[in-house]
Order: C-alpha cells, then structure tokens, then sequence
C-alpha cells in the first residue's frame, strides 16, 4: 500500500468517527499545553534571574589576588583574550578622614584607573572625570556619611551633610601607622558623582582619584612613617592593591579565570555561583516536565481508549482486509498512525495554545501582581512569567507523540493479531 | 493447480482442562486442475469451511500438505500466507464482507490499493471490470445501499480485480434468493470461461454444486468425488 494511500484510509477512518477523535485530541492537547505552560514557568523564572545577575557588572567581575601585583602585571591581564578591562584599584591602609565644615567621616580613598573604570561599567550620575590631581569623584552615599558630632537631630541621630558636593572642596587626612590622624591635610575637589550602586542595599561611600595623588600622599605620610626598605612587604605601606579583571561576555569568565589559576593568580569569580543555579533550575525544569508528563499520561489513556474501540469496532473490517491479503504490518502501521495523528494534532494545537497563554500571562500578570503589591515592590525588575524555547517544544512534543504512539502500540498490534476466521464469523 | 495431501485437522472443544480433541478433517487427499470449476457439498457442519480456510492459509493445518501452483503453501508464515492470497487468490464469501466505509468502488479498488497500485492505473481498472459486471450504476453506493445480488457482485469484481488465478468461494449464494443465485452463478460460470478463473465453491446446495465441472462431497471429514450432474 503506498503512503499516501494509507493516510488516505486513516483520514477517512479519523472523519468517521469525527466526535470521538476530537475528544482525544482535546485531551491529548490539554495534557501537552500543561506541560509545555508549566514548565514555560521554570524557563521564564530562570530567564528572570539569570537576567538579574546579569545586569550586574559583578558577574564578568574576576578578583584577582596576588601579593606583588603592579602596574607590568596589570598591563599583561589587559592583553589577555576576552579581557575588556583591568580596573587596579589601590586602597588606603590606614586611618583616613574627610571633612566638610563640621561634618566629618571615614570614607575610603581608592585610587584607581578611570579609563579602566568605564570600561568596566563604572558610570558617573553628576559631573565629570578628574582632571588634575586634587580633584576626585565621590560615591553616591558619600554625603550621608559625612556626620556633624555636635549635632544631634530629634530622632538622636547625628546630622549628615545635605549640602553641594559638585565643585565643593573639602579637607582629607590619612592616618599614621598608629592609627593617629597626621596633621597634614589634602583639599580635594568634588567633580563627579558615582551612579547609584544597581543593588538597593549597596552603597558607595567612597573617594574614587587618580593615580596623580599618590605621590602628594605617600609625601605626607612617608614624613612620619619609616619608609619600608623592601617594596613588598606590607607593613608600612600606604597602599596596597587588589585587581579586577572584567570579561567581554559571560561566557568567557570561566575561561579567563580558569586560565589565571593556572598562572597562580588566586582568583574569585560568580560563574561557579551561576553554575549552581543553572543546575537549581534545570532540576526545577526537569521536575516541572516531569509533573507535566503525568498530565500527558493521564491523557494518554483516552487515546488508549479511542484506539481499543476503533479496533474492536473494526475487527470485521480487518478480518476481511486479511483475508485479502493485507501484510498484518501494514495494519498495525494503520493504526499507529492513527493514534500518531492524534498525538502530533493534539501536540500543535498544545504549542500554538501555549505560547498564547505565555504571551497573554506575560502581559496580564505584572498588572495583576503590581496592583496587588503595589507599584514599589515590584519596581523596576523586569519579571518573565513564561518562557517556551525551542527546546521546550522538542521535549514536549517528544513526549507528547511519543506516549501516544505508545498508547496506540496495543491496540494496533491486537488489530494485527484479529483471527480472520472469527472476524469473517461476525454479524454485520 | 491446487493438490491437498492426506489432509487432518481437528478443533479443541469445551472447557481448559477438560478439552476434546473434534477431528474435523479425517485425511483428505485430491487435486483441484485449472480452469475448472470445482464445488465442495456437504450438511452444514460437515468440515467445508475449515477445509477452505486451511486451503486460502487462515488456518494451519495439523497434518498435511497443501501446494498451489507447485508452492508448499501448507508450510507459509501469516506474512507470507498473506503477500501469497493478494497475489494467487480471490474470495467471494456468504455476507459478501464488503468494507461498510468504502463505496462500492473502492471495495473493487482495495485490493489494488493493498498491493500498492497507483491511483489512476486503479480507477481505469476498477472502472473497465464494473463496466464488464454491470456496476457502474451502483458503484458509487455503499454496501448498505446495495441489494444482496448486488453486493455479491460487487464482492465478485473485488475478487476479480487482481486477476488471480484462483477464486474461493464459501457458500456465494447462501444469502440470495433463487433467481439472484442464478445469476451469480451465470457470472461465475462465465468468467470461467472468458478469464479461465479457477473456481473452489462451497455449498450445502445440491443444486448450485452441480452448476460446477466436478464435485466433491464432504461428509463426516472424508471428501468422495461424487461426479457431476449428481442429483438428489
Ligand atoms: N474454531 C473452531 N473451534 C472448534 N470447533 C470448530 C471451529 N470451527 C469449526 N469448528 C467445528 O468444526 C466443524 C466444521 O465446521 P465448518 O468447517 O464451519 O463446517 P461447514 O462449513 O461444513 O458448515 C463443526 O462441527 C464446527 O463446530
Ligand atoms: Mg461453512
């Protein structure tokens, strides 16, 4: 029998018994849309996450520890594959205090490299980059911690600096090696703002300058601490450095990190952090197909039931094509096909409804949770309900169509073993 | 040619355990030439049913051998028996079987469907022999919309449709009444003649039995040759 043939027989068969079929058909979609929505959660919810980390600049962030890191070792990070910035920043390691008129704090002093920095992301909300050497850019929470002592508001806190910060000058001193105050004070200059941390509870406090400053720095405190006659031992010096290396894409970090172990560099980085939750979420996902698949299942016994009666109601019909002459292969492979069509219409109308209920709840359910948490709880995150990638669509209809053919296999191979003799003996 | 040797068959009847061997086919031994049309009578019950469906391979046979145009048929797997049956023989039964889907059309056109025919080499076929059966203007009626001559002609041309050389018919004219019997009977006798069709009729009827070139009488198992024009 050629092929179109058979689709011919089993068209008419599926038109014959219009209703029945149909009710399989909507069982067998309800069941693959079940999954494909449920585990549509899963993706989107990994989705939603994922995208989160990733709008942090932290994640392409690899630290890098070494005790003689320097200006040549920087330069070598720089040339590496996949490297879009190497951010040296140097921090103070001792006592430090700024202050503006009365009001005075502990801000750290970092002095860094700016073209570095804004490769890395480093973004300013007000002003501009330094210029000269006394000038700086603050962070954003920088006037918060700049206190007045003698000031106490009604709550019993002290009072912080709400005033001008652009273009304000004001008085920073650095510590001894005993912790006390030198005398010797640096005006600096307020010419930038930093942007606001991305995270809520960050915050950023800091004296971000130029390298400039070092020499005028290490002039004030090297008059009242001993110089240390080796470079490298850390005891008296003023600085001491620790070094970001930033990825061009995600996807490099392990590589880069990898590559710097291997260098004996000690390095961190999130990507063994965002390892573990792709893992969390594929066994989320695979359980959700899994819940998913019982649906599919339960749906599985109507075509069961379809497929039993269609060959019952038939056996006459199949005794006859036997005697005939028909290959008992060639009806078993009818009625394959038969519960297959129901699982492959079954599984195109499931993904057609799925992706109209993902876009549909994708659009409706912000405005739902919105409204019921209100505008600020859920703020600017950018949620995704749900979410069928292709692979979705492969492993659901795989599953889908490949139950059914299981659930069709019985009946198809009872048909094949039809008695002719006791079929031919059937009233019409 | 069609040659059965010391044929045996028998059923297992009553309950598991306490089942009785019924010899249904007590040896049975002839031959069957070509070209003619041969009638098995007998009462009902006496073994022709089960003798024609152990020749046509729906039944394997205990004992014997059965060949058909110099093939051990006796000895076929289903799928052999099968592919065998839509090549060398027609069947024309009692209730006509004719599939209650399918116009009568596409009953005379399913066994070319079976052995894979295109399309428009099937209607052109189908269309000529309904012509020659006088069909055409029932072809487009289903089965239920058919009288029993009708339909059993209907079943003839399904027969007829792959031009093979043997034709089984079990008990053709059990369901008609005495003038459509005739007429079946004229058809088969003259398709006999035309195609030289080989024809093995079952009957319990004495009187379509002698309508055949030899006949065979079944009683109790054991086939006698009881000559033609044998009359009650
Ligand atoms: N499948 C079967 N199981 C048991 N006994 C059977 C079976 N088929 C036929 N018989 C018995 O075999 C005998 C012959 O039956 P059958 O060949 O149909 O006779 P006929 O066609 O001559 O009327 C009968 O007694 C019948 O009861
Ligand atoms: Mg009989």
């Amino acid at each position: 029998m050629q092929f179109k043939d058979q689709i011919s027989f089993v068209g008419q068969h599926i038109k014959k018994n219009k209703m029945r079929v149909f009710m399989t058909v909507l069982a067998a979609t309800m069941g693959t849309a079940f999954l494909i929505v449920l585990a549509s959660v899963g993706f989107g919810l990994h989705e939603t996450i994922r995208g989160e980390v990733l709008s942090n600049r932290l994640v392409t962030q690899i630290e890098v520890f070494s005790s003689e890191m320097d200006e040549e070792k920087v330069a070598e990070l720089k040339k590496r594959d996949h490297v879009k910035a190497v951010v040296f920043r140097q921090n103070i390691g001792t006592e430090q205090q700024s202050s503006i008129g009365n009001f005075t704090g502990n801000n750290p002093l970092i002095v860094t490299d700016f073209i570095e920095e804004e490769k890395a992301n480093f973004e300013l909300q007000e002003g501009r980059l330094p210029e000269k050497a006394n000038e700086v850019i603050v962070g954003s929470n920088f006037a918060e911690y700049l206190m007045n002592q003698q000031d106490e508001n009604e709550d019993g806190e002290f009072t912080t600096y709400d005033g001008k910060l652009i273009g304000e000058q004001f008085i920073y001193q650095v510590g001894d090696n005993e912790g006390e105050l030198i005398e010797d004070e640096m005006m600096l200059t307020i010419v930038g703002i930093g942007k606001k941390p991305a995270k809520d509870w960050e915050q950023d406090q800091k004296i971000y300058a130029d390298a400039s400053i070092i020499p005028e720095l290490e002039k004030i405190y090297y008059t009242h601490v001993d110089k240390p006659a080796d470079d490298h031992s850390d005891a008296e010096q003023l600085f001491y450095g620790n070094v970001n290396v930033y990825a061009d894409k995600l996807e490099n970090v392990k590589a880069i990190s990898t590559a710097l172990k291997d260098d004996g560099y000690n390095v961190y980085s999130i990507s063994d952090e965002l390892d573990k939750l792709d893992v969390f979420f594929l066994a989320l996902k695979a359980g959700l197909v899994f819940v998913g698949t019982i649906a599919i299942l339960i749906s599985s016994i109507g075509i069961f039931n379809t497929m039993t009666m269609a060959v019952t109601e038939r056996t006459r019909e199949i005794g006859v094509m036997k005697a005939i002459g028909a290959d008992p292969k060639l009806i078993q492979r009818l009625f394959l096909m038969e519960s297959a069509w129901i699982g492959i219409v079954g599984t195109v109308l499931a993904v057609v409804i799925s992706y109209g209920v993902s876009m549909v709840s994708n659009y409706v359910l912000p405005i739902i949770v919105t409204a019921a948490l209100g505008e600020e709880d859920f703020g600017d995150m950018t949620v995704t309900f749900s979410v069928i990638p292709w692979q979705l669509v492969v492993i659901a209809s795989t599953i889908s169509i490949g139950v059914a053919m299981i659930s069709g296999w019985r009946p198809a191979r009872k048909a094949t073993k039809i008695d002719v003799i006791n079929a031919l003996r059937q009233e019409l | 040619m069609i040659s059965v040797r010391n044929l045996n068959h028998s059923f297992k009847i009553g309950k598991k355990g306490k089942e009785k061997q019924v010899p249904v086919l007590k040896g049975l031994t002839f031959d069957v030439a070509d070209g003619e049309i041969v009638s098995i009578v007998g009462k009902s019950g006496s073994g022709k049913s089960t003798l024609l469906h152990i020749m046509a391979g729906f039944l394997t046979p205990e004992s014997g051998e059965i060949s058909v145009q110099g093939i051990q048929t006796s000895l076929f797997k289903e799928v052999e028996s099968a592919k065998f049956r839509l090549d060398h023989f027609g069947f024309v039964f009692q209730n006509f079987q004719l599939m209650p889907g399918l116009t009568a059309f596409e009953n005379v056109e399913l066994p070319l469907t079976l052995k894979g025919i295109n399309k428009s080499e099937r209607q052109k076929k189908v269309k000529d022999l309904m012509q020659s059966v006088g069909l055409t203007d029932v072809q487009d009626h289903y089965p239920n919309e058919l009288s029993g001559g009708q339909q059993q002609r209907v079943s003839i041309a399904r027969a007829l449709i792959t031009d093979p050389p043997i034709i089984f018919a079990d008990e053709p004219t059990g369901s008609l009444d005495s003038e459509t019997e005739q007429d079946v009977l004229l058809l088969i006798q003259s398709l006999n003649k035309t195609r030289g069709i080989t024809f093995v009729i079952i009957t319990h009827d004495d009187e379509v039995a002698q309508t055949a070139n030899r006949v065979y009488r079944m009683h109790d198992g054991v086939l006698t040759e009881g000559g033609a024009h044998h009359a009650i």
